[in-house]
């Protein structure tokens, strides 16, 4: 009886072979899984590390910018200073007016030269200030994915 | 697989697994070890870089927008200690190029040896053209990476850095050069706007830890900058009155010579000048130019006997009291004795009966000095105070003096004359000093006082508080400053009297300060100046001033002009009053005004 059904057991036992395909397959299947995980994380670190660093850059490249700005405009001062302006027109043949030779003509309702315009504008009409870095850069991808699950619940 | 293998991979397992719990072991050792916080302290450390962020220093700009002081790209020259080769050569192009000594340079880099440094700084505040000249050293290299701060792509200059920053740079040069001051390398600002405002111009500097971990990158901080500034200056006006101030000290060979243009309504400074002036992208010549008896800015921090022209202030007080009318009548014998002295006329003569229009005409040193008795001291140090002499006028400029005032019942001050200590006296206020003070000698005012004073005249009595910023630009938000008013010394009906006073005045004596088409008020003053070394007042020295506005019927200026001893005459008449002409003949092109007659006949229709 014993001996039946030990031969009955390795009838319908699974073959070794197959056990240790299921085996191969099934840890196959995890070594897969972590190199997806593996690959997605460095791809996604990889990238943030260069938009980091492309960040760093802008940074560094605005600040330069900001400084050749004031550069230039101060340069620009330099070109139409008063002494430059003068020569370039005594050159271009213009000399001062005097009162005399200046004929004034009544003009309804002008208001005449506006002097002292503003440069910036005034204290009380200010809007809001932009961020100047957008939150992309700065999630990681768990705040993007809570961010994401968040407005989902919100439907 | 056969069974006697199996040890073998087991063997390798347990091995594998050993090292893994050992690396295990020794990291959780570590993590508890004494030195475990050292280590935490290190990897912050080199987790971030502390930087140093310095806000550009603000703009000041004149009232339309023209840029009087900005910044300037300039160039700091350091050295890599590591990576020099040949500290000949640096010495060599340093010296060549850019005009460092070169000396200096070897023995700097010398130093920086010693020291044990890393980095050294060579020079500073180089200008780009030089450095462009360094750059082009051996153009046959290839160019150095872009962003790279070396200066040159020679080898044996390698180790030579130029990093960029931003300096004061000033595009009108000695354009409102007493007006603005200057800034000098420690960043700081001198005299002037640019030390007045010092702290609102040059911002708060913040120190920030940048992460070197670029995945932790953060937006950096917006560290305003310094706030900027809008003068109440006028560039056309400012130069135009500087042009004509040069050419009077050229025709009266004066030895100084100050103007001040300002709006009577608001009290806005338009114009302000004071020899000599400096170019203030060269302000070393300072050392040479300024000194205690050479003030940076005369219009608001030097003090000087005004003579006549402060009988504006005697005769306002004795009108608002209604002690006299312009039509009073006073006879004029050519002496007055009071206090014990004698006070004669500018020409030492009588001129017999004269109305106090007259008086003011003829500027009679008898007839005010008679006025100043009617007033009484009290009275006339009442008016004299209330006009604001004595006290700062609150001109938002560094350094303003506040005049020399004596007083009844003062305590003694102590005068000395020449550079001998020991030969001072103690001066105590007399009644001489009523006579004297009543047409401006025996007291000193600034002429941004005077120019207050007259101001009252213009604004039914009450005086302006002058100012020369208009504005300030911070968060890129303009905010104005509103104009000011300080005292009432006078009534306005007194004012409209003295306005009267002094157009008619002008009009009559057919002063060389009249102006063809408008209709202008002022007043002269001519007053002698005491030697230094023995403290009398010298007849050949004087100090020739001249405060008027215009036009009467609508005020748009007080001009201001004093020369210190012109040598072609003495006499104000003859020197500022000229001077103010010149100015306002082109001050009424540049604020477009018209002569008095097509203003009129434009506001009937």
């Amino acid at each position: 009886m014993l001996k039946r059904s030990k031969e009955f057991i390795q009838a319908y036992k699974e073959a070794p072979w197959r056990r240790q395909m299921q085996m191969i397959g099934l840890v196959a299947t995890g070594v897969i899984v972590l190199a997806l995980i593996a690959g997605v994380y460095l791809n996604i670190t990889a990238r943030s590390a260069t938009t980091g660093r492309l960040v760093q850059q802008l940074q560094s490249d605005r600040a330069e910018m900001e400084q050749s700005i004031e550069d230039l405009q101060t340069q620009l001062a330099f070109i139409l200073s008063v002494e430059q302006m003068q020569k370039r027109s005594s050159d271009l043949g213009f000399a001062p007016v005097s009162p005399a030779a200046i004929m004034y003509l009544a003009v309804a309702e002008y208001q005449g030269r506006a002097l002292g315009a503003d440069l910036a504008p005034r204290a009380g009409s200010e809007f809001g200030a932009a961020p100047t870095l957008p939150a992309a850069y700065t999630d990681s991808l768990f705040d993007w994915l809570a961010a994401l699950f968040a407005d989902l619940g919100g439907y | 697989m056969p069974r006697e293998h199996t040890w073998r991979y087991l063997g390798m397992a347990a091995a594998f697994a050993l090292v893994g719990l050992l690396i295990l072991w020794r990291a959780f050792y570590i993590q508890g070890s004494a030195e475990a916080a050292d280590f935490l302290l290190q990897s912050e450390y080199y987790s971030r870089l502390l930087k140093t962020i310095y806000p550009p220093r603000g703009e000041i700009y004149d009232r339309n927008g023209n840029l009087l002081a900005g910044n300037r790209t300039v160039y700091e020259i350091g050295v890599e200690l590591s990576s020099i080769q040949d500290p000949g050569a640096i010495a060599f192009a340093l010296s060549n190029m850019v005009g460092t000594d070169y000396n200096s340079v070897l023995q700097k880099i010398n130093t920086f040896n010693q020291n044990g440094s890393v980095y050294g700084i060579l020079d500073d505040y180089v200008l780009p053209e030089k450095i462009d000249l360094l750059r082009a050293y051996n153009v046959n290299l290839p160019p150095e990476e872009e962003g790279s701060y070396h200066c040159s792509n020679d080898p044996a200059l390698i180790a030579l850095i130029c990093r960029p920053h931003l300096a004061r740079s000033y595009p009108e040069r000695d354009l409102a050069s007493n007006v603005l001051g200057f800034v000098t390398q420690d960043s700081n600002g001198n005299f002037g706007v640019e030390q007045k405002y010092q702290d609102l111009l040059a911002g708060i500097p913040e120190e920030i830890w940048v992460p070197t971990d670029p995945n932790r990158v953060q937006d950096l901080p917006d560290i305003p900058g310094g706030a900027s500034l809008i003068l109440t200056i006028d560039r056309e006006i400012q130069a135009m009155v500087e042009d004509v101030l040069d050419q009077a000290m050229e025709t009266t060979g004066a030895e100084s010579a100050t103007g001040i243009v300002m709006d009577p309504h608001t009290g806005e400074i338009l114009a302000m000048s004071s020899t000599p002036h400096l170019d203030l992208n060269d302000y070393q010549q300072y050392v040479k130019l300024y000194d205690d008896n050479n003030p940076y800015n005369r219009a608001t921090s030097e003090i000087y006997e005004p003579g006549s022209i402060f009988k504006v202030v005697t005769m306002a007080g004795a009108i608002d009291l209604g002690l006299l009318t312009p039509e009073t009548v006073f006879n004029d014998t050519g002496i007055f004795y009071y206090g014990g002295i004698a006070i004669r006329n500018w020409n030492g003569q009588a001129w017999g009966e004269q109305t106090m229009l007259g008086c003011l005409q003829h500027s009679l040193n008898v007839c005010l000095a008679s006025v100043g008795e009617k007033l009484g001291a009290d009275n006339f140090y009442h008016y004299v105070q209330a006009f604001g002499f004595g006290y700062p006028t609150g001109v938002d400029l560094f350094n303003e003096a506040a005049g020399q005032l004596r007083l009844p019942g003062d305590p003694p001050q102590l005068a000395c004359t020449g550079e001998d200590q020991d030969n001072c006296r103690e001066i105590y206020w007399t009644d001489s000093d009523l006579a004297t003070n009543t047409f401006g000698q025996g007291l000193s005012v600034t002429p941004m006082q005077m120019v207050i004073a007259v101001s009252a005249f213009i604004n039914d009595g009450r005086m302006v508080i002058p100012h020369v910023v208009k504005g300030v630009i911070q968060n890129g938000m303009q905010y104005n400053i509103p104009p000011q008013f300080g005292g009432t010394p006078i009534s306005a009906e007194t004012a409209h009297t003295m306005t009267q006073m002094l157009s008619d005045s002008l009009e009559f004596e057919s002063s060389l300060a009249l102006v063809p088409g408008y209709r202008l008020a002022g007043k002269t003053g001519t007053a002698q100046i005491p030697d230094p070394n023995t403290g009398v007042y010298d007849p050949n020295q004087t100090n020739t001033s001249f405060v008027g506005w215009g036009p009467v019927d609508d005020p748009k200026f007080i001009v201001f002009v004093w020369l210190e001893r012109p040598e072609t005459s003495i006499w104000a008449s003859e020197t500022a009053a000229p001077v103010f002409a010149d100015i306002v003949d082109r001050l009424v092109v540049l604020m477009n005004i018209p002569p008095d007659q097509q203003r009129q006949q434009v506001a009937e229709h």
